[in-house]
């Protein structure tokens, strides 16, 4: 349908007043709440790949992000009315001691482009804070965030904390600037991802599998 | 102290400016705090300015000047019982509390319209008067010319104090749907840096160069496009520099993270050294020195990760290697590449200081 196309077009644009526009005119055309849905997560994934690609750049994900968010704001009454529910439940915060948040929400705002329910615990969270989170939310993810070779052990901790709380098939996964493949495995991560695009294929391959 | 050999200090960073024959290269270094109090108790007698003494440094910072709407002016604006909200002098609020220590929940920032820059932050930066304590710089200057350092002064640009005055999101997001508001920032905060360096000249400190800080990069790119950048900050940018060329200083830019991207534009604008070249975020002087090194001075780079292992193979591999290629241009000088993290011990930073001793002399 070519509106939903337009509509996936002004997400990567970041055009907030016509996203609204478009989804408002999908809603009153009654077109079936998942494929307005797609088109809107279609939109997110391409700015994703671009931030990739460094063919855009911070701003243009925030952008995109937000009018992506107001979109959802719309849509969500929809949604709930077709018993769509988010694909995923996540978790996600920087770690005790650290208090960069510009990439840890990123992810989280290509967590929720993906139609992730995702619940940020902001800056400096300890252990306990996150299997709380985990606990009441019903998390399947967590993802920590980490931008200080000084705050990587805090990193450690906490992925030992949660592993230990047993908290069933939770998955954590771990990012940021410092942080390797080798560096995520050695502290037992279920996973790691380089940027914000890639930590929404994690959590897909993570609990498809 | 800087005069060891037969340069001052002053003479050596001329000379590498200038890509002319120095004795060895220019040494200057950054430390995190926690780092110095590591070594304190690991055997360190004195404070950062001792080791930057054993080090040899050949600089010397005049000031550091952080333009502020309110300045000397944070302020409570809201209180209950256990906590009150502080507008700090650049407009961040946190919460703290009263009757704990703990770190401070950040809550944002004050200015967070275009029609709050207006009528509230523009005016005030624009009205606060100097930024700066003339005297103290005129009295740290005299100690840098009787040290024989090169004088510097240091200040945020435009781009990072607008991040501290308005926050990463609202700066980031202005920049795509408001440009002539990021553009008004940027121009009156560097306005207001300007006249402040002017205040410092007719007091007749005449320092060897400006060296600006502002974060304009991360791990895999820079924050903004380059097209971003050269549109609404490096007008900016090429004012301070053009300043600096025309007292007769040099210009080094701080920035942080990967800015391959920006290379040619930093060139265009007449930057004349970058400093501090994050080897993790992809900089390299082995690549940069062949194709920048002759409009470009390169500052740094050495790799801090690497001296966290506190592994002397490793390490002595890392600055011998960086130390080799700056010193093909003679236009390089020693620092890390960003400063030295609390993991590295001060036995290591002992021989730190010895390798670049040894591989540094030309
Ligand atoms: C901006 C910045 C700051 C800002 C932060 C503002 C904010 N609101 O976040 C301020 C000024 C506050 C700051 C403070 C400090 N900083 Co700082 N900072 C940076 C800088 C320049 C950029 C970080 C950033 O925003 N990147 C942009 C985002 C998009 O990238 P990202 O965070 O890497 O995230 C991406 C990926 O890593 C990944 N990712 C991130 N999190 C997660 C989580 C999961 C689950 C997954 C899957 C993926 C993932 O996806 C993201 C998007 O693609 C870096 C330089 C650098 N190379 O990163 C230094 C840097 C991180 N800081 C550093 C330092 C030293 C500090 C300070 C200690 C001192 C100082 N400079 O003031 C303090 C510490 C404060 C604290 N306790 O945390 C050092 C750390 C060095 C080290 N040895 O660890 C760095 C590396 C600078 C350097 N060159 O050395 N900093």
């Amino acid at each position: 349908m070519a509106e939903l196309q337009e509509l996936t077009q002004v997400i990567i644009k970041g055009n907030r007043a016509e996203a609204k526009r478009l989804t408002q005119a999908a809603i009153d055309a009654q077109v079936p709440a998942r494929q307005v849905l797609d088109a809107l997560v279609a939109g997110m994934d391409e700015v994703g790949r671009r931030f990739q690609r460094n063919e855009v750049f911070v701003p243009e994900m925030l952008i995109a992000s937000r009018a992506m968010k107001e979109a959802m704001a719309l849509l969500e009454p929809m949604l709930v009315k077709a018993g769509i529910k988010p694909e995923y439940i996540a978790v996600i915060g920087a770690v005790q001691g650290d208090l960069h948040d510009i990439g840890k929400n990123l992810v989280a705002m290509m967590w929720r482009g993906a139609n992730f329910q995702v619940v940020d615990l902001g800056t400096n969270v300890p252990a306990e804070k996150f299997i709380a989170a985990v606990k009441e939310h019903r998390a399947q993810v967590v993802g920590l965030s980490s931008l200080l070779t000084t705050t990587m052990p805090a990193m450690q901790a906490t992925v030992k904390a949660i592993k230990d709380a047993g908290l069933g098939s939770l998955k954590v996964v771990v990012g940021g600037a410092p942080i390797t493949q080798d560096f995520a495995k050695e502290i037992g991560a279920d996973g790691f991802s380089p940027d914000a695009a890639g930590a929404v294929d994690l959590v897909r391959k993570l609990l498809a599998a | 102290m800087t005069t060891q050999g037969s340069l001052t200090g002053r003479e050596r960073v001329n000379r590498m400016f200038a890509r002319q024959d120095q004795d060895r290269i220019p040494r200057h270094e950054s430390f995190w705090p926690e780092t110095i109090t590591r070594w304190q108790e690991e055997g360190l007698s004195g404070e950062q300015s001792d080791v930057l003494d054993l080090l040899e440094s050949d600089f010397g910072q005049v000031t550091w000047m952080w333009p502020s709407p309110f300045r000397g002016q944070g302020r409570t604006i809201q209180q209950d019982a256990s906590t009150r909200v502080v507008r700090d002098e650049h407009g961040k609020l946190a919460r703290y509390w009263k009757n704990k220590s703990g770190t401070p929940e950040h809550l944002g920032f004050d200015c967070d319209s275009r029609e709050k820059w207006e009528q509230v932050y523009k005016p005030a930066l624009l009205n606060t008067g100097l930024q700066v304590d003339v005297h103290a710089a005129k009295r740290a200057f005299r100690r840098a010319r009787e040290l024989g350092q090169w004088a510097y002064v240091a200040g945020v640009e435009s781009f990072e104090q607008t991040r501290t005055m308005m926050g990463d999101e609202i700066t980031l997001m202005g920049m795509m749907e408001y440009p002539e508001w990021i553009r008004d920032v940027s121009v009156t905060c560097t306005d207001v840096m300007l006249r402040n360096l002017d205040a410092i000249v007719a007091e007749g400190v005449h320092f060897d160069g400006l060296w600006t800080y502002g974060d304009m990069a991360y791990n895999h790119a820079t924050m903004c496009s380059p097209a971003t950048y050269r549109e609404l900050i490096w007008p900016d940018h090429k004012r301070l520099a053009m300043w600096a060329h025309a007292h007769n200083m040099k210009f080094i830019y701080h920035t942080d993270g990967d800015i391959n991207g920006v290379m040619d534009l930093y060139v265009e604008a007449g930057f004349d050294c970058i400093q501090p070249l994050e080897a993790k975020a992809n900089m390299d002087i082995r690549t940069l020195c062949p194709k920048y090194g002759q409009q470009l001075a390169m500052f740094g780079n050495c790799n801090v990760m690497k001296y966290a292992t506190n592994d002397r193979a490793v390490i002595e591999e890392e600055i011998r290697a960086k130390l080799e290629a700056g010193k093909k241009t003679r236009g390089y000088a020693y620092h890390s590449d960003h400063s030295v993290p609390p993991q590295v011990s001060w036995e290591t930073y002992q021989f730190i200081i010895d390798l670049v001793k040894r591989y540094g002399k030309y």
